[in-house]
């Protein structure tokens, strides 16, 4: 698997200069009155683009895909920026634009 | 070795297009026989003109095989070259000196011990392996060990580095546009995507430029079509903005086209092969076609071969192909290479076309009449005959009918020509049947692909030129990096180009739709696959067993597994597979190409194996003192100072002296700025608010799960600033790690990594501040300079150094973190102010051993994912009243904490001497005693950390994680460590609580 990223500072780059930070899932929960529940949710839980827990009866995996996801990148064989990009995992090319976080 | 007018045995007089230099001999060997070949040619073409038919024995059936084709497309002519196995004879270009042998066979291929094995072929069905051998159970091995004798691909010698062989080299290209293929189509493309202003790489897996066109002599428009060939690649040569690589094989084209591939190192490249990777805007995929193998009955004798390699031989290596020839196909460019090996005075007894009459070119079939040669539409081969090499063959009409028996020994055979579809299928094109030529064709293209020449079907140079130049200008509009104008430029000339594409040029050739041939019975002997010896009966057997589909015939019957790949099995596969279901055969589509499409060696796959590390300022004083050095991370550290790797006496020396230790790759840090206090909040677990100017806040960070990642020392500098220390391993990624947990937030902060900016020596034990006082004139007396303060103060001719005490090896200690370039200064200060307290070097192992009596966690070495913060007993660092700073791993720490069943971090001391206690040992539970000794609960209930017997102690100590039902102070374990299979030993060990060493802290405080 190989893409390229747009760093909002360097521009587009090769994916290997880069380390995937996870989607975008919020700040970090206020700790006061945190269950554990909700803090291994926030931690583990991910969003999957076209994941069947949206699916609802009837409807082909075309009709649900949301294709896009937020994610954070850390440019690190770079300027050490960490950013979002918006990209369609299932192509893995960014949405123009996509490095503008 | 060639006379003037007398040519080499076996060859032809070399004619326009012939690589090969009759002036430069090259001597070799083959199964040590002496051989000569000549500058030009390949191993394989060098063989066949010393007469060697036989190349290699099949995998399975050990039947003989020969030269089928020249670009390495079936494992036929895998050979061991030089002692290494698997070299493909037909794309290795020969050099003087080698030694070449054949593999797979006891002795000469010619006369193979196993060869009896083909006649049992009705014991080894399709996927005979997976149904036979699995019972019983436990005689596998001795199948195993059978098969792997007879069923081999070369053997590697243990003892030899292969690696070493050849300086391997890698490159990391940029292109606006890549082109994979250096025929015609490819050329063309180049040139016309370089008229943009684009940069252009060009890749050809040949040592030369041309495609099919740089072996072809016929006339075309008024000159021969080498010409064509010639011309078009000086063009290209002389394009400035076009870089062309020859020998150079493209192993695959992904993601955003990524193009990778490799280069052959010709004789005076500076590298054997160079892997290579081109980031390009866009891709034009040229890379042409093959012949489709013909099925039927013995098609893998020796002497039957393709179009290509026949005409190859003679042509390009001018090697005489054969005596006497039978030709079996189904296109035009094959009977071309009919007439013209005619020409060349092989005699061609008859040419059969599985085409009907009326299909082919009305040129070539007056030419070949004219030569006399027979021509058989509608007809194909049904048979070779030959035990080790063909010497007749027999045709059949394709309707039924009688057959035809010729003598010959060459028989060229195919089905007509395929798409070589490997990069298409690496980048995701979608392939699809396309009845017309009779081939798979991409049905969809990823962004910024595209394909031309001879692959789409097309047969005229001028169609493929054409469609070249279509593909160059597409690809040049279609990259970002064009400018404006060069692409409305481009554009103009795509509109040009297909208006002219258009204009009255021949489209694809219809291609001819042939599965096997006449008369095949069972097909026992008609291969689909050549490696994997993969029959027509087998892929009968396979579809009668349900596996009916190309992807499933595939793992149950090996077809398409070797090295050939789709090349020789893919499209026919397919094509069988849907008749056999009754499908039409659009159904059906070859399996998945596998990359590398063409292999590289696994040696240029690791690379120059450059050993990129970093030593410490102090690296030349450590290998003074006779350091052995190791790598820790990213840095080659002093593990030890002597042979003795149990470090005894730099321990005892550290206990009862004073020992000295440069732990420069020590992460340091300076963070700084008004939100800088938040930031250390928010990572490490602590309260940092106590880290103040001249005292250090130890503590530590943990990730989500509570689990322990970096621990280490913070100290205030000033207002909104802090200097902190981070272990050697987390150093690279600390920033990353702030930033990360703070990306949320927007604070205003500044990170300083100063890790490599500042070098650190240690001076630890009894006399360590005697041997300060005589460096410095600074307090540095108890009183004035506590446990856990931080100083700055001045050594020597005014060095300013800061200055830590701390405690890690359990002994007074003090830290001076210098400039790099200072630390050579200070450690000779030291070294020579510590003469009379008997000062020496210890190493990193000591350093551990020391830490580990002090029962002082190392994480990774007693921390790891299944534990937290508080399992390994440091729950004291968590400050669990902050509930706004949103600490990392809080949460989870608060979860985990009255957690039952969790693992615990334990002290434990060996109960009898037992030396050969080690690292990684199994705790099995509680120790009982019991009938015949002691026995555990037979439960595993974790495993031993860190265990080292202690001369300061006088007893084995160590620790380890367990499960907290053992985890009880005073309980007993039961380890067992498997020294030999079979032959386990055991201990019992007594719970402890750390530290092992001074447990009231009294010796660092003092
Ligand atoms: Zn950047």
């Amino acid at each position: 698997m190989t893409f390229r990223l747009t760093c909002p500072v360097c521009g587009k780059r090769d994916v290997y200069e880069f380390t995937f930070g996870g989607q975008e899932r919020g700040p970090r929960p206020a700790q006061e009155g945190l269950s554990a529940e909700e803090h291994f949710r926030w931690v583990q839980f991910r969003l999957i683009p076209g994941g069947c827990e949206t699916r609802e009866e009837g409807a082909s995996r075309a009709d649900v895909r949301e294709p896009l996801q937020e994610e954070w990148w850390y440019h690190g064989q770079g300027c050490g920026v960490w950013f979002t990009t918006t990209r369609d995992p299932m192509t893995n090319r960014e949405v123009e634009g996509g490095g503008g976080g | 070795m060639a006379d003037a007018g007398r040519l080499p045995e076996g060859r032809l007089p070399p004619g326009p297009t012939c690589r090969v230099d009759f002036s430069r001999p090259l001597a070799f060997t083959f199964l040590g026989r002496p051989m000569t070949g000549f500058a030009g040619d390949t191993v394989a073409s060098a063989l066949y003109a010393a007469g060697v038919r036989v190349f290699s024995r099949s995998l399975k059936y050990h039947r003989p095989r020969g030269l089928y084709s020249m670009d390495g497309e079936s494992s036929n002519t895998f050979m061991a070259i030089d002692g290494v196995p698997n070299e493909c004879a037909e794309t290795t270009a020969l050099r003087a000196g080698m030694s070449v042998a054949a593999q797979n066979v006891r002795g000469d291929p010619r006369t193979d011990r196993f060869a009896f094995i083909d006649r049992f072929d009705r014991l080894m069905p399709a996927g005979f392996y997976y149904r036979l051998f699995h019972r019983p159970y436990r005689l596998w091995p001795l199948f195993q060990n059978g098969l792997r004798r007879m069923a081999g691909t070369g053997v590697l010698d243990p003892r030899r580095n292969y690696h070493r062989d050849g300086v391997r080299a890698e490159r990391h290209l940029n292109a606006e546009v890549a082109v994979v293929g250096g025929g015609a189509a490819g050329m063309s493309a180049a040139l016309a995507a370089a008229e943009s202003g684009l940069r252009v790489c060009l890749f050809e897996r040949r040592p030369w430029l041309g495609g099919h066109l740089a072996w072809r002599v016929r006339d075309f428009e008024g000159e021969p079509l080498h010409h064509r060939a010639g011309a078009l690649a000086a063009r290209v040569r002389a394009t400035g903005n076009v870089r062309v690589f020859t020998s150079s094989p493209v192993t695959g084209v992904w993601g955003d086209n990524l193009v990778t591939g490799f280069t052959i190192g010709a004789r005076d490249d500076p590298f054997r092969e160079c892997h290579w990777e081109c980031r390009a805007g866009t891709v034009v995929v040229a890379s042409g076609c093959m012949d489709r193998p013909l099925v039927f009955n013995h098609n893998d004798r020796p002497g039957v071969m393709q179009a290509g390699t026949a005409w190859r031989l003679a042509r390009m290596y001018a090697v005489r192909p054969g005596g006497a020839a039978v030709f079996s196909v189904g296109d035009d460019m094959s009977l071309e290479a009919a007439v013209d090996l005619a020409d060349l005075g092989v005699e061609v007894r008859g040419v059969a076309d599985a085409r009907e009459a009326g299909r082919q070119d009305p040129g070539l079939v007056a030419s070949l009449a004219e030569r006399d040669i027979p021509v058989l539409s509608g007809w194909a081969a049904s048979r070779a005959m030959g035990r080790r090499r063909v010497k007749a063959c027999e045709l059949r009409p394709l309707r039924g009918g009688g057959s035809r028996r010729f003598r010959c020994d060459l028989l060229v055979a195919n089905g007509g020509m395929q798409p070589r579809i490997g990069v298409l299928a690496t980048v995701k094109a979608k392939l699809a049947y396309c009845a017309d030529t009779h081939s798979y064709q991409p049905e969809e293209l990823p962004e910024g692909v595209f394909v031309a020449g001879s692959m789409t079907g097309l047969r005229d140079p001028r169609s493929i030129e054409a469609s070249g130049r279509l593909a160059g200008h597409r690809a040049a509009v279609s990259c970002r990096g064009g400018a404006a104008t060069t692409a409305v430029d481009a554009a103009s000339a795509v509109r040009r180009d297909a208006g002219s594409a258009a204009d009255g040029l021949p489209g694809p050739v219809s291609g001819c739709d042939i599965r096997h041939g006449p008369a095949l019975g069972r097909g026992a002997k008609a291969f689909v696959d050549l490696d994997e010896d993969g029959t027509y009966k087998n892929v009968v057997e396979s579809a009668a067993q349900g596996f009916d589909v190309p992807e499933l015939a595939k793992r149950f019957g090996g077809f398409g597994l070797g090295p050939g790949q789709y090349r020789v099995t893919g499209q026919n596969l397919a094509m069988i597979m849907a008749d056999l279901r009754g499908d039409p055969v659009e159904t059906a589509t070859p399996t998945t190409v596998r990359p590398p499409l063409v292999p590289p060696s696994l040696a240029t796959l690791a690379g120059p194996g450059h050993d990129v590390h970093k030593r410490t300022p102090l690296h030349g004083e450590l290998a003074g003192w006779g350091a052995v050095f190791r790598r820790a991370g990213e840095w080659e550290r002093a593990r030890y100072f002597s042979e003795d790797h149990s470090c005894r006496d730099e321990i005892l020396n550290v206990r009862r002296n004073v020992g000295i230790l440069d732990s420069s790759p020590l992460g340091k840090f300076r963070i700084h700025g008004p939100d800088a206090l938040k930031a250390l909040q928010r990572v490490y677990v602590s309260d940092m608010r106590e880290a103040r100017p001249g005292r250090c806040k130890y503590s530590a960070m943990c990730n989500d799960m509570g689990q322990l990642v970096d621990d280490g020392l913070v100290v205030g500098e000033g207002d909104h600033d802090y200097y902190f220390t981070t272990s050697s391993g987390r150093a690279g990624s600390t920033v990353e790690w702030f930033r990360y947990h703070t990306r949320h937030d927007g604070w205003d902060y500044n990170l300083v990594n100063l890790t490599d900016v500042l070098g650190s020596v240690n001076v630890a034990g009894p006399n360590a501040r005697r041997v300060l006082e005589r460096v410095t004139t600074d307090d540095v007396s108890n009183e004035a300079f506590p446990y856990l303060g931080c100083r700055h103060i001045t050594v020597g001719d005014g060095v300013g150094a800061r200055c830590l005490r701390l405690g890690f090896v359990g002994e007074l200690s003090f830290e001076l973190h210098v400039p790099s370039s200072y630390c050579r200064y200070v450690w000779a200060l030291l070294v020579e102010a510590g003469a009379d307290f008997g000062i020496q070097p210890f190493g990193l192992e000591a350093q551990y051993c020391l830490r580990a009596e002090k029962g002082h966690v190392i994480i990774g070495a007693e921390s790891e994912a299944r534990v937290t913060l508080t399992d390994i007993g440091m729950g004291w660092l968590w400050d669990r009243e902050d509930t706004v700073s949103k600490k990392v791993g809080a949460p989870a720490l608060r979860a985990c904490e009255n957690q039952p069943g969790r693992m615990k971090l334990v002290g434990f001391r060996v109960d009898e001497r037992s030396g050969s206690l080690r690292d990684g040992a199994v705790v099995v539970g509680r120790a009982e005693r019991g009938v015949g000794g002691m026995a555990g609960d037979g439960e595993i209930a974790g495993y031993v950390c860190t265990t080292r017997r202690s001369d300061v102690l006088g007893w084995q100590y160590g620790m380890a994680l367990v499960h907290e039902g053992v985890a009880v102070h005073g309980g007993r374990l039961l380890i067992r460590q498997e020294e030999l299979p079979g032959r386990p030993e055991s201990c019992t060990a007594t719970v402890v609580p750390p530290p092992f060493y001074d447990p009231e802290g009294t010796k660092l405080r003092s």
